[in-house]
């Protein structure tokens, strides 16, 4: 089972059937998203980030130009291919409230809105969203404001070390929004796809209640 | 404790760093932003022993935003000077590419460094290793076993053979992974010989000894920075290969390296809970009064290191019990180093006394509750010390009274709701009341305002706002003007942020450095012609909300902003400190709690649901009263995860773990975890520490799985004597 961008085979020690020519599947996979696409080398992101030299290094990877909304801001980028929404978000526009826990959708620590709906940033490839308006957490105050689950988070010390608040937040809005708040027990079913380690779980529930307006 | 009112102290407060965490700006290890760095993925051994024989990287370096590849034949050598001040085990620790020599599965044996995480990611799949394998060791009970450690009491043999009831009990506990949700991850930058690392530890001083004793630097030229720490639960107490790795990679690139395992590397990067089988005779009289106890327990360690946790502790000292004999042996497999895990050692002991103990009941046929009552010893006889405090009875009669103990039928099998089985069951838990010594930085400035730094950590326990609110009281000041920073080794220093001892060891220090800072206040005041409180007797000062007065006359006073304005003081200053136990122990020094819970089991499919939960606490002083309700709950969540889900599977072909990963080692979500309660006895220690507590992070998480597996046995009739409890045991 895949879990993760970098699986070591479990045993074949000196397997490596593609040779310099062929296409590995990963390149094949990132020649395919990018048909259709405008491939731009040497991007915005590219030379924000990386000196002369090293930019045109890694331009030349497959790579993609996109615009997207993130927290009302558009961002025009070219990203690498292989890129994930949570990795453009994270390494390239230094929104790091969105956590990497599994890298695999197994754990929710990723989740973000993509047009209103949650979805875990690590499975979805950057070069998908195309177009699309991205909510993360730290566009989720209204300036000083708190979002009503955010303060709830806080009154009800939903969280402890937090490294999954920001999941668990953006989770908890999209099921206040998709109405399932009708019981506790309805609450933590649909909040189930956003693993706290601390166990913050009816703490959890009981904030998505109070932001409901149901406690 | 301190003469200063407490405001803050005991009141249900939310986190001071509620608003960073709930808007996504606190920062963890990963997510520094430093100049100019750029990303390293380790490649990790695919064998479980043997020898690395070729590494063909040409095809990764070709990749473009590849910078480097390193591994044994071309890394630098290290100095890797022993370090006596750090947590490393007894035994040689991994040198990570200093020989062909592989240990472990998942051993780091090369590292990719390139200007994208995707460039990484991807050259990491393209170095090719080839290996002469072995057969590793992988199994607990076939491995060849170290001496044992032992402890004797008694003649438990005798005692056993006279007694009129005996048991005799084998369990398997299961190999546990912390699975914290940040993943270990370390930011490495080096300026000419110094290094500086962000780094996810629960102990930025440790980290600093360990990269200073591997790199062969002097101490002050490594800076270790933490402020936040997305949970950890042990993993952090020790620095872990990846760390030097990252800094080893930053070093031969000169540039800044970023290194983040991957959630599968968290099942052989870092260290576990080990495995144990552990076998328990008692004997009792008729009426259940223990006469002999025997425990043999083995537990995993790695072939390079000998890990030990506290096993042995609760089998001396939870019930009286006459002839005790212990053996515990630590057996060497081909894996990676354990570490300690929530409540180390006592969790495991306490599951199979607990369970053992409901047996014993069971057998002679009476509640468990009154057993335990009539074991309950009159000090600590492993030390013949009196217990400091011990208020295990008052746990449960209250847990017996909330819970509605009284509604449990003794007859397993008893209570059936369609195809639900319910039961109840219960357990008593401790743990160690640690405490070291530590050390905090006071500043009171002329505004009126007080900074508090120590070198400790917060993995989510709540350090920040405990310790603010010791700080706020003991300088008379608001919660909102006291700042308190932690997580840099710049700090003063303190003991690692584990074992439940942050509170009493960092809180005690911070107190010991606001009280002198208070003081010299005080002594400014009363010293200064021109202070309404000159003249007064310091004993008789307070301080409320940065106001000095005389305790009996309110309108006697000034502020500390205009006392140290007028006498042209920038600020106060004061390094608290606090020794630790000293001189002879007088007192036996535990935590403890009751905890309750109620299971059903679908009588077709085995299916264990827990339907509720309570953890009664006598854990001394309560600072943090909101944060310590989560601290219980998560304890008693992390203790459903250990008796129903958590399992780490080794493939004994190779070493590999066959679930490293969150969808296939299960822990608890939302929807597992039901209505959770904690209370928490009134009353400090004031024996143990200047702040009277008694730790909470281990003890609330010890005794929940025994209390599960209790409940399970009260539903079906059925002792599965093996953790985790699944389905298909039940069967």
């Amino acid at each position: 089972m895949p879990t993760e961008p970098v699986p070591q085979g479990p045993t074949p020690a000196t397997a490596a059937p593609e040779g310099p020519t062929a296409p590995t599947r990963r390149t094949f996979i990132a020649t395919g998203t990018a048909v259709g696409t405008t491939v731009v080398a040497g991007g915005v992101l590219g030379t924000g980030l990386l000196p002369g030299s090293e930019a045109a290094a890694a331009a030349s990877a497959p790579s993609s130009r996109l615009s997207l909304t993130v927290n009302g801001t558009r961002h025009t980028v070219t990203v690498d291919n292989r890129t994930s929404l949570l990795d453009l978000l994270r390494e390239h526009l230094g929104l790091t409230g969105s956590k990497k826990g599994c890298d695999a959708g197994a754990c929710g620590a990723c989740t973000v809105l993509v047009d209103g709906r949650r979805q875990n940033a690590c499975l979805t490839l950057a070069v998908r969203m195309e177009g699309a308006e991205v909510t993360t957490i730290e566009g989720l105050a209204d300036g000083d404001q708190l979002h009503a689950l955010q303060q709830a988070f806080i009154d009800q010390d939903a969280f402890q070390c937090g490294y999954c608040t920001p999941g668990q937040i953006l989770s908890g809005v999209a099921c206040i929004q998709e109405g399932h708040t009708r019981s506790p027990e309805e609450i933590a079913e649909w909040m189930s796809g956003n693993i706290c380690r601390c166990g913050c779980y009816p703490k959890i529930v009981s904030a998505v209640q109070q932001a409901a307006g149901k406690k | 404790m301190s003469p200063q009112p407490q405001a803050a102290v005991g009141a249900p407060l939310s986190r001071v760093d509620g608003r960073l965490k709930v808007t996504g700006q606190a920062r963890y290890a990963a997510e520094h932003d430093v100049d100019g760095t750029v990303h390293a993925v380790i490649i990790d051994a695919s064998i479980g022993r043997g020898r690395i024989t070729a590494i063909d990287t040409r095809q990764a370096e070709a990749q473009p935003g590849v910078l480097r590849v390193l591994h044994h034949r071309n890394a630098p050598k290290l100095p890797y000077r022993d370090n006596t001040a750090s947590n490393n085990p007894p035994g040689e620790r991994l040198r990570v590419f200093q020989d062909d020599k592989v240990l472990f599965h998942g051993q780091p044996v090369a590292v990719v460094i390139a200007t994208t995480l995707e460039a990484a990611q991807h050259g990491a799949r393209l170095v090719k290793v080839r290996y002469q394998t072995e057969q590793p060791d992988t199994d607990l009970t076939d491995a060849t076993p170290d001496k044992p450690t032992t402890y004797a009491r008694g003649d438990a043999e005798a005692a056993l053979r006279k007694a009129p009831v005996r048991l005799d009990l084998s369990y398997r506990t299961a190999r546990n992974h912390h699975n914290p949700m940040e993943p270990h991850a370390t930011i490495a930058r080096w300026e000419g010989g110094k290094l500086t690392v962000w780094d996810k530890t629960q102990w930025v001083v440790g980290t600093q000894t360990e990269l200073a004793a591997v790199f062969g630097l002097p101490l002050d030229s490594v800076r270790v920075i933490s402020p936040y720490v997305g949970g950890a639960f042990g993993t952090g107490l020790r620095c872990w290969p990846h760390t030097i790795v990252a800094a080893l990679a930053a070093r031969v690139t000169k540039r800044p390296v970023k290194l983040v395992l991957s959630r599968r590397q968290m099942y052989f990067g870092n260290g576990f809970r080990p495995a144990y089988a552990y076998r328990l005779r008692l004997g009792s009289d008729r009426r259940g009064r223990l006469t002999a106890a025997l425990h043999e327990m083995d537990g995993e360690t790695s072939s390079y290191e000998t890990f030990t946790e506290a096993i042995m502790t609760p089998g001396q000292m939870l019930y009286s019990t006459p002839n005790v004999k212990q053996a515990y042996r630590t057996v060497p497999l081909d894996v990676n180093t354990p570490i300690w895990m929530r409540g180390p050692g006592f969790a495991n002991a306490s599951y199979v006394i607990e369970s053992a103990i409901d047996e014993l009941a069971h057998t002679i046929g009476i509640d468990p509750i009154e057993l335990r009552r009539r074991n309950e010893p009159a000090e600590d006889e492993s030390s013949g010390l009196p217990f400091s405090t011990r208020r295990l009875r008052e746990c449960y009669t209250i847990g017996a009274r909330e819970f509605g103990w009284h509604r449990r039928s003794h007859k397993p099998r008893s209570r059936r709701e369609g195809d639900w089985l319910i039961g109840m069951g219960m357990a008593a838990g401790v743990y160690d009341t640690a405490r070291a010594t530590a050390q905090a930085r006071v500043r009171l400035d002329a505004d009126g305002t007080a900074t508090v730094e120590a070198a400790t950590s917060d993995m989510g326990p709540g350090t920040y706002t405990s310790q603010t609110q010791v700080a706020a009281d003991a300088l008379g000041l608001t919660m909102r003007t006291v700042t308190f920073r932690l997580g840099d080794s710049l700090y003063p220093p303190t003991p690692p942020h584990g074992g439940s001892m942050t509170m009493a060891s960092v809180g005690s220090a911070v107190l010991d450095g606001c009280n002198r800072v208070r003081n010299n206040a005080i002594k400014l005041a009363t010293e200064d012609r021109q202070s309404p409180l000159h003249g007064a007797d310091p004993n008789d000062i307070v301080v409320r909300g940065g106001r000095l007065h005389v305790k009996n006359n309110p309108a006697r006073g000034e502020t500390y902003r205009a006392l140290l304005t007028r006498n042209k003081s920038t600020h106060l200053e004061a390094l608290g400190n606090f020794t630790g136990p000293e001189g002879t122990p007088r007192h036996s020094f535990f935590a403890y709690n009751a905890t309750f819970a109620e299971v059903a089991v679908d009588a077709t499919l085995g299916l264990v649901r827990v339907r509720r939960m309570l953890g009664v606490y006598d854990a001394g002083r309560i600072i943090s009263p909101k944060l310590a309700q989560s601290q219980a709950i998560g304890g008693m969540v992390g203790g459903i995860g250990t008796a129903l889900l958590e399992h780490s599977v080794t493939d004994p072909r190779d070493g590999r773990t066959v679930n490293a990963n969150l969808a296939d080692y299960l822990i608890p979500v939302n929807a597992d975890v039901p209505d959770i309660q904690a209370i928490y006895l009134d009353g400090e220690d004031r024996e143990a520490d200047p702040l009277g507590v008694k730790g909470l992070g281990e003890v609330v998480h010890v005794g929940v799985a025994p209390a599960i597996a209790n409940a399970v046995f009260n539903a079906t009739g059925r002792r599965i004597r093996q953790l985790p409890i699944t389905a298909d045991a039940l069967l």
